[in-house]
C-alpha cells in the first residue's frame, strides 16, 4: 500500500498550481457576482432581508432558546413580519450547548445562507468563537444573551449586545447591598468560570466603593458541584450577614434549595445576579427561593404601561409570562427594526452603520440605548422573590441607581 | 483539635450522606462488572430515569406513602431496564463493543427523557414530614439527608446478607467463579446474570430517585452520576460490595471534607484521590476476591 502510493502522490502536487489557479478564477467570479448584485441595490431591497436567528434549540439551554425565539417572533408578528418597513426572512440555526455546535451552525448562516445580520447566542464561549467571523465578513452579530465582559472589550462595528454584561449585573447591586447591610459583611460565591468571576468582580467593585466589606469568598467547580454544604459551612463560620452569588440553571436550583435547607438564610440574606431566580429555575426552587433578592434588567412584574402591553401580548401568544431572555431577543428585533428604517443598504455593513444611530429603544424593560461599547445602557432593578399571581415571582422593589 | 472537629463535623456527616447515595448507584455498576463482566455505561441514564420517575410522581405535596410508591416504581423500572440491558449485552463479548452499545442506549435514553420532561431543571420535593432540618452538632442539618443514610445502610446490610448468607447469593458467587459448573448442576446462569443486572439497575434507579430532592433532575445529570459511580468503582475495587461501600465513603469525604478544607483545589481533589489510590492499589482498595477479574 505504501509502495504504490508513492507515484500517486506526485501527480496531485503538480496539480496544486492548477487547482489554485482554478480556485482563484472561481473566487474572482464569485466576487464579481457579489459586486454586480450590490450594484443592483434597488432590486435587492425588493426581496426580503434575511436575518439569522441562532439560539439553542437543543441541549441544556434549549429552554432559553425557546424563550428567545418567542420574543423575536412576537416582535415580528406585531409588525406584520416586517422590520424597518422591509419584509424579513428568518433563517434559524441551532446553537446547541457549546461552541463545538454553536460556532459552525452560526457561521453557516453567514457563509452559506448570506444573512444580513444574526440575532441570538446564549453561550459566551460560542459568542467569543464567532466574533472574528462576524467582524471579518462584515455582518452584524446582535448578541441577545451571552454576557461575557470581553465580548465587547474592543468595540467592533459588527458586535452588538441587547442583553447585559456579567459585570454590569453584579455592579448594579453593590451600592444598594452596602447601604442595606450597614456594618455587616458579605460572603461572595460563584461558579468557577468566566461569568461567575466577572459577576463577582463587578459586585465587589461597587460594593467596596460604597463602603462594604467582604467576609470571604469561594468559587465552586463549575458543572461538577452538586453539594454546596462544604461551602455553606464556610459562609456560616465567616459570620457573614449576607451572601452574593452568581449561579444559573441547574446550579441555581440546587444552590438555592440547599441554602434554604441548611438554614443559612436565617442569618444571611441571599443576593445574586438575576439569573439565580429567572424563568424555569424559580419554579424548580419553589418555596426555598422566597425572599431571595437579585438584580436584573427585567421582571415581568415591572409596573410600566409598555411592559403591561408586552406581557399581555406575550401571554396571549404563548400562554406563559415572558422571561428576561424573551425580552432580550424582542429588543434585538426592535433594534434591527430601527436600524433597517434608516439603513442605506440592507447588507451587513449598511445595518451595522445604522445600528450606531438607533438611539433610544422603547423596551418593556424601560428605555435603553447602546453605549459606546455597544452594550445596553439600561436600568437595573432590585427584585425579591415573593408570592404573586398564585405562584412565586420576582417582584420589583426599586430601580437600582448606578 | 476540638474546634477543628466542631467546624468540620457537619462536613464529615454530609460526606456520609453523599456516600450513601453514591453507594446505591455504584454498587450495581460494580456488581454487574464483577459478575457479568459488562461495563454498563447506561447506568447513569437508568439512575436519571429514577430521578424523573420522582418528578412524575411527586410534583407537589409529597407524602411518605407517595414517596414509597415512587421508590417502588423506580425499582420496578430499573429491574426491567436491567434485564433488557442484560439481554442486549449478553451476545456482545468484547468490552469496547459493550461500552459502545450501552453508551448508545444512554444517549438515546437521555434524549427520550429530554423529549418527555423538557430541558428545564426539574425538582423533586422530599416528603413534607422529612423536609425540615434537625439540629446536629448544634447546627441545622436537613433531616432528609439523615434518612438517606439510614435507607442506604439498610440496603447495604440486606445486600450483604443476600450475597454472603443465602442460596441466591451463593449461586451468584458460584456463577462468577465457574459458570460452566453451575450450568452443569442444572442452573440457567443467564437468569442469574439477568437477575444481578436487574437488581443493580433497580438500585441505581432508587439511588437516582433518593438523590433527586438534593440534586434535582435535568439533562446531563446522568453523565455526572455515571462519572462519580465509575470513580467509586475504580477506587473501591471492581465487583465487590465492600469495595463499593469503601469507595463511596472515600469519595463522599473527598467531595465534602476535602472541599471544605481545600476549597481552592475542589475541582482536582476527586481525581487526585483516584490517582493516588490507583498508584498505590491499582486494583482498588477492596477488589473482589473471586470474580471475572478476581
Amino acid at each position: 500500500m505504501s509502495v504504490s502510493s508513492v507515484p500517486f502522490r506526485r501527480r496531485p502536487r503538480r496539480l496544486v498550481p492548477v487547482t489554485i489557479g482554478a480556485a482563484s478564477i472561481l473566487l474572482l467570479a464569485a466576487c464579481g457576482g457579489g459586486s454586480i448584485s450590490e450594484g443592483n441595490g434597488g432590486e435587492e431591497s425588493e426581496g426580503p432581508v434575511k436575518i439569522g436567528l441562532s439560539v439553542p434549540l437543543s441541549g441544556v439551554y434549549a429552554a432559553l432558546g425557546e424563550d428567545m425565539t418567542q420574543g423575536f417572533e412576537l416582535y415580528l408578528d406585531e409588525n406584520d413580519g416586517q422590520l424597518g418597513g422591509r419584509d424579513i426572512e428568518v433563517v434559524k440555526a441551532d446553537e446547541g450547548e457549546s461552541p463545538q455546535t454553536g460556532v459552525p451552525a452560526t457561521s453557516k448562516l453567514v457563509t452559506q445562507n448570506d444573512v444580513s445580520a444574526v440575532v441570538g447566542i446564549v453561550n459566551s464561549a460560542t459568542a467569543l468563537g464567532l466574533k472574528d467571523t462576524f467582524v471579518q465578513s462584515e455582518v452584524p452579530l446582535i448578541i441577545a444573551n451571552a454576557g461575557a465582559d470581553e465580548l465587547t472589550d474592543d468595540a467592533s462595528p459588527y458586535i452588538w449586545r441587547t442583553s447585559f454584561t456579567n459585570g454590569q449585573v453584579g455592579a448594579a447591586l453593590g451600592a444598594a447591598v452596602a447601604e442595606e447591610l450597614g456594618d455587616k459583611e458579605v460572603f461572595l460565591m460563584a461558579a468557577d468560570y468566566a461569568a461567575g468571576h466577572e459577576s463577582v468582580d463587578g459586585f465587589r467593585e461597587t460594593f467596596t466603593e460604597a463602603g462594604g466589606s467582604i467576609a470571604g469568598e469561594a468559587f465552586t467547580p463549575f458543572g461538577t458541584t452538586s453539594d454546596w454544604q462544604p461551602f455553606l459551612s464556610k459562609v456560616r463560620s465567616s459570620g457573614a450577614g449576607a451572601v452574593y452569588v452568581f449561579y444559573a440553571g441547574a446550579e441555581a436550583v440546587n444552590f438555592v434549595k440547599q441554602y434554604d435547607s441548611f438554614g443559612i438564610g436565617d442569618s444571611a440574606q441571599l443576593y445574586g445576579a438575576g439569573f439565580l431566580t429567572e424563568g424555569g429555575v424559580l419554579e424548580a426552587q419553589g418555596a426555598a427561593a422566597e425572599g431571595v433578592r437579585t438584580s436584573l434588567h427585567y421582571s415581568h412584574l415591572l409596573d410600566t404601561d409598555r411592559n403591561a402591553e408586552f406581557v399581555e401580548a406575550y401571554q396571549a401568544a404563548y400562554d406563559e409570562v415572558p422571561t428576561v431572555y424573551a425580552v432580550q431577543a424582542y429588543d434585538a428585533a426592535a433594534a434591527l427594526d430601527l436600524a433597517l428604517e434608516d439603513a442605506e443598504s440592507t447588507d451587513g455593513a449598511g445595518i451595522a452603520d445604522a445600528l450606531a444611530n438607533v438611539g433610544d429603544i422603547d423596551s418593556p424593560r424601560g428605555t435603553w440605548s447602546f453605549d459606546e461599547d455597544h452594550n445596553p445602557d439600561q436600568p437595573y432593578y432590585l427584585r425579591e422573590v415573593q408570592k404573586a399571581d398564585g405562584g412565586l415571582a420576582n417582584v420589583v422593589l426599586e430601580e437600582l441607581t448606578q | 483539635m476540638l474546634s477543628w472537629l466542631d467546624a468540620n463535623a457537619l462536613s464529615m456527616l454530609n460526606g456520609v450522606a453523599l456516600a450513601a447515595v453514591l453507594f446505591l448507584i455504584a454498587v450495581g455498576l460494580s456488581l454487574v462488572f464483577g459478575t457479568m463482566d459488562v461495563l454498563n455505561l447506561a447506568h447513569g441514564a437508568v439512575s436519571l430515569t429514577g430521578a424523573y420517575i420522582g418528578v412524575a410522581f411527586l410534583e407537589r405535596d409529597t407524602t411518605i406513602p407517595l414517596f414509597v410508591t415512587a421508590v417502588l416504581a423506580a425499582a420496578a423500572f430499573g429491574m426491567v431496564a436491567g434485564v433488557v440491558l442484560a439481554a442486549m449485552t449478553s451476545s456482545v463479548g468484547d468490552h469496547l463493543r459493550q461500552a459502545l452499545l450501552t453508551l448508545g442506549v444512554a444517549l438515546i435514553a437521555g434524549d427520550v427523557l429530554r423529549e418527555i420532561f423538557g430541558a428545564d431543571v426539574e425538582s423533586v420535593s422530599a416528603p413534607a414530614s422529612l423536609a425540615g432540618a434537625v439540629s446536629v452538632f448544634g447546627r441545622p442539618y436537613p433531616l432528609y439527608r439523615l434518612v438517606i443514610i439510614g435507607i442506604s445502610a439498610a440496603i447495604a446490610v440486606v445486600l450483604y446478607i443476600v450475597l454472603e448468607r443465602t442460596r441466591v447469593g451463593a449461586l451468584v458467587r458460584a456463577t462468577v467463579a465457574d459458570r460452566a459448573m453451575v450450568e452443569a448442576i442444572g442452573v440457567r446462569t443467564n437468569l442469574v446474570l439477568g437477575g444481578v443486572f436487574g437488581a443493580g439497575a433497580a438500585l441505581a434507579a432508587i439511588g437516582g430517585l433518593l438523590a433527586a430532592p438534593i440534586l434535582g433532575a435535568q439533562p446531563g445529570l446522568d453523565d455526572t452520576v455515571l462519572l462519580l459511580a465509575l470513580v467509586v468503582v475504580v477506587v473501591g475495587g471492581l465487583g465487590s460490595l465492600r469495595g463499593a461501600l469503601v469507595g463511596a465513603l472515600l469519595v463522599g469525604q473527598v467531595q465534602t471534607l476535602g472541599v471544605a478544607l481545600a476549597s481552592e483545589y475542589a475541582s482536582f481533589l476527586l481525581f487526585a484521590a483516584m490517582a493516588i489510590v490507583l498508584l498505590t492499589r491499582p486494583r482498588g482498595l477492596l477488589p473482589a476476591k473471586t470474580g471475572a477479574h478476581g
